[in-house]
């Protein structure tokens, strides 16, 4: 049986054993892996950079002025605005945090915020596409179909990938998940996790309309038939994995149920996530985490789609998503700290890009502009992506935007850089993780990226 | 150049090796790169020697043969009746023999039983469609785009399936394969009469419709997918790889490239409503004419500069529109008529070309032994695979071209063969000298593919319609067309048929991966779906005899084509007799469930 077969053949859980079991011992990890899954926290909209973990208290100088430079595109405003959110220094490190975000500032010694990110284009569509698959257009493998095809999953009988998201609407949509030209067991388990009553969860995790006795014994008589089937045939290591897969499929039913039911948790844990959806999924995240699921998205989708993109009554909106997000994603990171897991669980939290220093105008029906209606716009040249756990330095705050939080400027990060480094962390060389596609090797990152290695613990 | 427009051009379709490693494109030796096995034309072979004269039935078996007894193998024995007739149903039209038509082939005591048996597959409307859904991964088909912007449903396919549709007639009416492609890539310049068949456009027509589209870096994205998808299937050829640069491993240029990029750039992907006018392209899918078709027609015609490093703010010279170079006498045949589509369609589908029949007849293979000759079925470059059996892959694709291009031809040869005919159990010596079965020593078992499986499900539940035309939903309630017919998304692939291995819509697909999992068990033990034909099963099963030992007879001998054992039929009876009160299910309906859940069930020996 040729490797190939070998992958195809045998019987490999929700996603598959990836490339770890078909090499034999050592999956496809090239460095000592620091992190064993990933959570990735994903704020649809983008999050403005300069009113959570880059303070700038040079925008009160230059409040008003028109922005200069080089601009995607000319914006209408009535110039910069700065925050008039308090920074506090958080933790030992003394990082600055906004007080919109209270909780994560608490947790800033466990966290390493990168505030020198930049990406390629200020709109949502291709930025998303550049944070979850390296590419902005939308045929390319993602992030977690690349870590799911490299490392494999930890627990057969659970999906090695699993994106959840409270609204079925999410801008561009599965493309961002998409596991494209990689073997189909590497796709997401998408979960909408608007409702969660497990059988809404999970397709066809339970029976309806046999009792666990019944269709056990149901299942005893499909095995007989298959052992009766395989025995008249040469061993064919194709219907034993068959045979084998029809057993785990029948512990799923039970393996999920539990991984999947956060009403198992107690009262208390569910509150310090917060009953929202956002505080739902964090928790269904650790708990699949726990379970051994390699990769986890969480995207913060709302019933419009992307609700962190404030383009207008932002000081308004703004400190209410961060309050929401702050308590599930600082809940998060504490419980999986309490638990052990934090140690080789990466936790990423970030948007698709950051939002501009200065104001976007929304004049009223008298054409009068109302401060309180001002938002933020797009800005792809400098924004913050927060890590947490799995061999990232705490206390750090790493990089820097210039005076104005308009670019990069010190420890530049590009996504590809980012991408490059959250391979490194699971033990992957971005530029030896290829996948033979079309007569071409193909990789996450292209020709580019950088592991950022002074993050590293 | 700024540098985020340099990471756009280098990002933007392939990884270009040659950049990674800064390497200078060697020049190219045409007369040596000719040499490449498969830009060698195929040629006739004379019939191998082999010793046991007695075993061949068709001209593939001689070539079989004679490399079993060079390495000391026997082929394995004919595969009984029973087998024989559920495999070539199921190889030919997706879908298992009847019992009657069981019952028939084995009281039919002519010589010629198998041959007619043969031929009245081949003569099915069913043929088409198995062959369609091989067809339909290759041709990346599916109806809408990875990507939407809000509810703008303008870029969306809505009628698709008349593309479908016009495939599953092609292979039906045996259309010769050089006129399919042409048809594919140039109906409307090479038969402008010929409108009927102009849903054959849908080829080009239900290609990439990118995010910002007007932009000329995601229009070159496009011409790159179509350059891709048509190289792909029908040369197999990488040649979207010589985007950036020569390419790595090929004698592909970046000229070559853009000489065939070129083509698509001159053309237009059009929605043609049936009063011959173009739909405006802000109509949303719901408001085209259901007779609009998704096509392509030229515009002005313009060659392309090469963009060097794929980097589109440095154009450098001229590609004219052409053919590749390897594949020219000499210098790049250049293409001077409207887009070029139609020189380039004739030229992909002519005789002299040495790829296009070897690549086709390596599909038709694959699709009836279950692995193919070679094994990169898109790539018969440098990085593919070589053949196994050159000499057999060139006799095939000779005399392909030669009876015409006629793929139920092919089919019915391959399927005649002795080779084909084996039994899929064999003996051990033979395992222990070659495992894998490269060299064909006896029949590969075969799993199904979800159009199979599912199709199967229906029509032995009772439940399977037969019509074509527009898309269904594959696993909602009450659409029992066959899976072929099924609505498939690049933005979000139905769940169901992603379970069971249906490649990404949104790429060429050379073969199907298999995949075992979980999770299919518990579609078959817990979806809506399979209770549903469950029950079907069970009360067609009960209607069908008055006894359970018949029922059970019955039973498997519409789904696995046999008679249960004693033991098989001890076991359904033990099962039956057991009470099933407060069960949402009754015994018969939980039996049917667990037959449809069997191996026998998913496997084809």
């Amino acid at each position: 049986m040729s490797r190939r077969e070998a992958l195809h053949r045998l019987s490999a859980g929700f996603g598959a054993i990836g490339l770890a079991g078909v090499l034999g011992a050592a999956p496809r990890q090239q460095t000592v892996p620091k992190a064993k899954r990933v959570i990735f926290l994903f704020m649809n909209g983008a999050p403005s950079h300069i009113d959570t973990f880059d303070p700038k208290p040079a925008l009160a100088k230059y409040e008003g002025q028109q922005p200069s430079g080089k601009l995607y595109k000319a914006p209408k405003t009535s110039g910069f605005m700065s925050s008039p959110l308090k920074f506090q220094r958080c933790g030992q490190s003394g990082i600055e945090v906004s007080e919109s975000l209270p909780r994560l500032g608490g947790l800033i010694d466990d966290c390493c915020v990168i505030r020198s990110m930049h990406t390629d284009v200020p709109n949502h569509e291709p930025a998303l596409l550049m944070m979850n698959t390296g590419n902005i257009q939308p045929i390319r493998p993602s992030l977690g179909s690349w870590v799911l095809y490299g490392l494999g999953s930890e627990n057969e009988n659970l999906p090695g990938f699993v994106v959840l998201r409270p609204t079925p609407n999410i801008v561009v949509g599965p493309a961002l998940w998409s596991s494209s030209f990689l073997p189909a067991e590497f796709q997401a388990t998408g979960v909408i996790t608007s409702d969660m009553e497990i059988g809404k969860l999970v397709a066809n995790v339970r029976n309806t309309v046999l009792a666990p006795v019944q269709q056990r014994r149901q299942i005893d008589l499909i095995q007989n038939l298959n052992r009766l089937h395989a025995a008249r045939r040469d061993h064919d290591s194709a219907l034993e994995a068959q045979i084998k897969s029809m057993e785990t499929a029948y512990r799923m039913q039970s393996a999920a149920s539990d991984a999947f039911d956060i009403s198992r948790e107690p009262a208390k844990t569910r509150e310090l996530y917060g009953d929202t959806p956002f505080g739902r999924s964090c928790l269904l995240a650790r708990r699949l985490a726990e379970s051994g699921v390699r990769f986890i998205s969480v995207y913060y989708t709302s019933d419009n789609n992307q609700p962190w993109d404030t383009h207008a009554n932002h000081y308004q909106r703004h400190p209410e998503l961060c309050a929401d997000s702050d308590r599930a994603s600082a809940a998060l990171i504490s419980d999986l700290k309490q638990r052990g897991l934090l140690d080789d669980t990466l936790v990423v939290w970030t948007g698709e890009f950051g939002r501009t220093p200065y104001a976007q105008e929304n004049k009223d029906k008298n054409k009068a502009t109302d401060p309180m209606k001002r938002g933020r716009d797009h800005h792809h040249t400098a924004f913050s992506t927060l890590l947490a756990g799995g061999g990232v330095k705490g206390g750090l705050a790493y990089g820097s935007s210039d005076e104005l939080g308009m670019n990069a400027q010190e420890n530049p990060v590009h996504v590809h850089d980012l991408h490059a480094t959250i391979l490194h962390l699971l033990g992957l060389d971005h530029e030896k993780l290829t996948y033979r596609y079309a007569g071409r090797d193909f990789r996450l990152t292209d020709v580019f990226g950088n592991v950022v290695r002074d993050i590293i613990a | 150049m700024p540098h985020a427009a340099i990471r756009f051009i280098a990002r933007s379709f392939f990884l270009c090796v040659l950049i990674a490693h800064g390497a200078e494109p060697a020049q190219i030796d045409w007369n040596k790169a000719r040499q490449h096995w498969s830009f060698v034309p195929p040629a006739t072979q004379a019939l191998p020697e082999v010793t046991d004269a007695a075993w061949p039935r068709e001209r593939v078996d001689h070539f079989i043969l004679s490399r079993l007894e060079s390495k000391g193998l026997t082929p394995s024995r004919e595969a009984d009746a029973r087998v024989l007739i559920r495999r070539v149903t199921f190889d030919l039209t997706g879908l298992p023999p009847k019992p009657e038509e069981v019952s028939a082939f084995l009281a039919d005591t002519k010589p010629d039983a198998y041959a007619r048996l043969v031929d009245g597959l081949l003569s099915r409307r069913a043929f088409g469609e198995r062959m369609a859904s091989v067809w339909m991964n290759l041709a990346r088909y599916a109806e809408d785009q990875a990507h939407q912007v809000g509810d703008d449903s303008s870029l969306n396919y809505p009628n698709a399936w008349r593309y479908r549709d016009w495939i599953v007639s092609a292979f039906n009416a045996d259309l010769p394969y050089d006129a399919f492609i042409r048809r594919q890539l140039a109906v409307d310049l090479i038969e402008p009469q010929n409108k009927a068949e102009l849903p054959a456009l849908g080829f080009l027509g239900l290609g990439h419709k990118l995010y910002s589209r007007s932009r000329l870096d995601v229009q070159a994205e496009e011409w790159a997918e179509k350059v891709d998808t048509v190289s792909q299937t029908f040369l197999g050829l990488t040649v979207a790889c010589a985007r950036c640069h020569d390419h790595k491993f090929d004698p592909i240029t970046t000229r070559d490239y853009y000489a065939m990029a070129g083509v698509f750039a001159s053309v237009q992907m059009v929605n043609l409503r049936p009063d011959g006018k173009a739909e405006d392209n802000k109509t949303k899918a719901a408001k085209m004419d259901p007779g609009t078709l998704h096509i392509v027609r030229d515009e002005s015609p313009r060659d392309l500069p090469i963009y060097e490093r794929g980097d589109m703010e440095s154009p450098q010279g001229t590609a004219p529109r052409g053919w590749l170079q390897v594949l020219s006498k000499g210098e790049a045949v250049t293409f001077h008529t409207g887009s070029g589509r139609a020189e380039l369609a004739r030229l992909i589908a002519d005789k002299a070309n040495p790829l296009t029949a070897r690549v086709m007849v390596n599909r038709v293979w694959d699709m009836l032994f279950g692995k193919p000759l070679a094994r990169t079925t898109s790539n018969f470059g440098a990085t593919g695979d070589k053949p196994s059996h050159p000499e057999l892959l060139d006799d095939l694709a000779v005399r392909f071209m030669q009876d015409g291009w006629s793929v139920k031809r092919l089919a019915r040869e391959l399927v005649m063969s002795a080779t084909y005919r084996q039994s899929s159990s064999g003996s051990v010596a033979n395992s222990q000298l070659d495992e894998a079965n490269e060299n064909f020593w006896r029949m590969d078992r075969k799993r199904m593919g979800i159009e199979q499986f599912r199709d199967a499900v229906l029509s032995v539940s009772g439940m399977l319609s037969h019509e074509g035309g527009a898309s269904q939903i594959v696993d909602a309630a009450g659409h029992h067309k066959r899976t072929l017919y099924s609505a498939v998304s690049r933005r979000e692939l139905n769940k169901t048929l992603m379970l069971f291995d249906y490649p990404d819509a949104n790429v060429h697909a050379a073969r199907r991966s298999t995949s075992t999992t979980p999770t299919q068990k518990l579609f078959v033990m817990n979806s809506p779906f399979m209770i549903e034909q469950s029950r079907k099963l069970a009360q067609r099963l009960q209607q069908s005899a008055h006894d359970d030992a018949r029922r059970v007879r019955h039973a498997y001998e519409l789904l696995f084509a046999r008679e249960p054992q004693g033991e098989e039929l001890a076991i359904a009876q033990e099962f039956l007799s057991q009470p099933t009160a407060d069960s949402g299910m009754n015994a018969w309906e939980q039996l049917a469930q667990a037959l449809l859940a069997t191996n026998e069930m998913l496997y084809v020996d």
